[in-house]
């Protein structure tokens, strides 16, 4: 019943006109910045941060939240016109999307993306209003101690998901709680790390470093071999036929199915999800060997279970106040700026911020689908957008990004010397995910780990003599294990090969 | 890639022991519990560890065959990644002194200039759009400072 009363009250706020503006303006600036090459999310909302400080902080977070999965959607259509995904989940979708592109049937790949991108989402959130209110109030028991496993964990999945070597994920973690030490001490107040740069005394900002790292490093990259080719085609016939229909629907469902329980987890991020999705549906096709040559199944499944997964994703982040993507780790950081902390205690103290970013999300995938299945033809034309123009622009959104946050050029600096840093880091592979989780999240974890210690004394048995937190870190411990063993055969593999 | 690896890594050891020697500098611990310097003492003591351990594991490691991917890009690709660091170098120069508009205005011209964009009718309009159009946009509108030059622009 009180669940019920909730969720009313959440579609009391997200149906406002003003929140469903910000909706649809979210939308529309997601879907860009997926389509823009240059421009993944987690830059893309970062940039548009700014943009909502004179708004409501529900309305802002309703906003920034609809940009995140609007963009997840945006992602498609590059990958099934250019082949370039404009975001990493999108990746899987280049195999067949873009072949049916060539084909002639870039509508109905982008119409049945859309459409399960709908389904998928929908009943991700659906599950989210379900679950959200059970987990929050299980983690309303949660001491230092636990929160700080927690962390763990959610690190450790990150970490020891991402990239190839999983000793350079781990530098890249460790580097992202150096930065979050610079600043104010967490516990004591006292200015850490500052070399005397008053402009270093509120710490590093995220926004920044997410814009350098992707924003900047991505162009810088882009740089090398910027002229994308655009595949002409038609795209009046949005809707699959019959034929395309009746293997698409079961595809849908696991796709939805499949995203839902992946983005539950935290750190996983998008790429598994789409990839599983798209390796299932192959598995249980009657012509596996089409698959790659332009099947709707091989576009509907990964791109249903995007969506699914983005919004299941929100779970971790509402309930436990853990982001399981740099994307997310953005939402939590506008929260934050908001003056809101993601987590349990939010949905006890501003439950129609909660309730009403839940709610948005149903209104938000209405959109995307009312959005998209018209207006592919005008997506598909800033694709001719010649790079000379599109980079200067999106760096002019950087800069604006990057100075408003606190007036400040030096904000404009670190962005700068982020995106060099961005660049050298994608040239040699190494993940930046795990540097942005660990710069918001450390502050966090420095604090809950300092108060246990101060709890017990100084005694670390304090994490193994609490059920939950022990629980928590044999898991992050089991975590790292099978990450080291996953990566052990790739590295047996190369020496047989020498 | 193992020499760009092996520079980062040394990169990656020499933060960690400037973290390490600065944390020297704060409190270990205190009355309460652990002080300031207890988390960037481990922190920086682990990064160092795996940095070395990195290090090691591809010093040791045989090269892979047929590593032919450069680090480094082409010569097109150079100067064109140049001309952006210096343009955002410029931005970073300007902004304050010149004001938004202007610094904007002039970053947004010349940037798609270098870059090889020759229509002389479209780009004037792009760049004044784009400096004096967002400006609009945003101080105004959006209530967002930004900053005005000594020109008064």
């Amino acid at each position: 019943m009180e669940t019920l009363q909730y969720w009313i009250q959440g579609f009391s706020v997200a149906t406002l006109p003003i929140n469903l503006l910000f909706a649809l303006i979210g939308c529309v600036l997601g879907t860009l910045i997926g389509v823009l090459p240059g421009l993944g999310p987690a830059a893309g909302t970062a940039i548009l941060i700014p943009i909502t400080f004179s708004l409501e902080p529900i309305s802002a977070i309703i906003m920034l939240a609809a940009i995140y999965y609007g963009a997840m959607y945006g992602g498609t259509i590059t990958s099934v016109l250019v082949t370039v995904p404009g975001e990493a989940a999108s990746v899987i979708t280049c195999f067949d999307g873009y072949q049916m592109a060539k084909q002639g049937r870039a509508g109905p790949a982008l119409g049945i993306a859309a459409i399960g991108s709908f389904i998928g989402g929908t009943f991700a959130t659906f599950a989210l209003m379900v679950v959200a209110l059970p987990l929050a109030s299980f983690a309303l028991s949660f001491g230092p101690p636990e929160v700080f496993a927690l962390l763990v964990v959610g690190l450790s999945l990150v970490t020891g998901l991402a990239g190839k070597s999983l000793l350079a994920a781990l530098i890249m973690t460790f580097f992202g709680l150096l930065l979050a030490m610079i600043g104010m001490d967490p516990v004591r107040g006292a200015p850490r790390f500052t070399l005397g740069i008053q402009d270093l005394y509120d710490g590093v900002g995220f926004v920044p470093v997410v814009m350098g790292l992707f924003g900047v490093g991505e162009i810088l990259l882009s740089m090398e071999q910027p002229v994308l080719e655009i595949i002409k085609t038609k795209l009046t016939d949005l809707l699959p036929n019959r034929k395309e229909w009746r293997v698409s629907i079961g595809a849908i469902g696991r796709g939805t199915v499949i995203g839902f329980f992946l983005g539950l987890i935290p750190g996983i991020g998008a790429i598994i999800p789409t990839f599983m999705a798209y390796v299932v549906e192959k598995r249980v096709s009657k012509h596996p060997e089409k698959f790659g040559t332009g099947v709707i199944e091989g576009v509907a499944s990964p791109e249903t279970a995007n969506n699914a997964y983005a919004n299941a994703a929100m779970v971790p982040l509402l309930t436990l106040g853990i982001p399981g993507s740099p994307t997310l780790a953005v939402l939590m950081g506008a929260f934050i700026i908001h003056g809101l902390t993601p987590g349990p205690f939010l949905f006890k103290e501003r439950p129609d911020v909660v309730w009403g970013l839940i709610a948005s999300l149903y209104m938000g995938n209405v959109i995307l689908l009312i959005l998209n299945l018209p207006l592919v033809g005008v997506w598909a034309k800033l694709l001719e957008i010649r790079y000379q123009y599109l980079y200067p622009g999106i760096l002019l959104f950087c800069i604006l990004g990057a100075y408003s946050l606190n007036q400040s050029v030096f904000d404009v600096l670190l962005m700068v010397l982020f995106g060099g840093l961005g660049y050298i880091f994608r040239k040699i592979d190494w993940p930046l995910a795990p540097t942005i989780l660990a710069l918001i999240l450390g502050p966090m974890m420095e604090r809950s780990l300092r108060t246990s210690l101060e709890m017990s004394g100084g005694d670390l048995g304090i994490f193994f003599q609490r059920p939950i937190s022990a629980v928590l870190l044999i898991l992050g411990a089991i975590i790292m294990i099978t990450s080291a063993v996953r990566l052990l055969p790739l590295w047996a593999r190369k020496e047989a090969a020498n | 890639m193992k020499k760009p690896w092996q520079i980062a890594t040394l990169a990656f050891l020499a933060l960690s022991i400037f973290v390490l020697i600065h944390s020297f500098t704060y409190p270990y611990k205190d009355r309460l519990g652990p002080g300031p310097g207890f988390f960037p003492f481990w922190m920086s003591i682990i990064t160092g560890l795996l940095s070395l351990g990195l290090f090691l594991q591809l010093t040791f490691a045989k090269s892979e065959n047929g590593e032919s991917k450069s680090f480094l890009p082409n010569r097109e690709g150079a100067i064109r990644i140049i001309f952006i660091l210096a343009s955002l170098g410029f931005v970073l120069v300007f902004l304050n002194p010149l004001g938004f508009r202007l610094s904007l205005l002039l970053f947004l011209f010349f940037l798609p200039l270098a870059l090889g964009v020759r229509n002389w009718v479209v780009l004037p309009i792009v760049a004044v759009a784009g400096s004096f159009g967002v400006f609009h946009v945003f101080y105004y509108w959006l209530k967002l400072p930004l900053p005005i030059g000594i020109l008064g622009i």
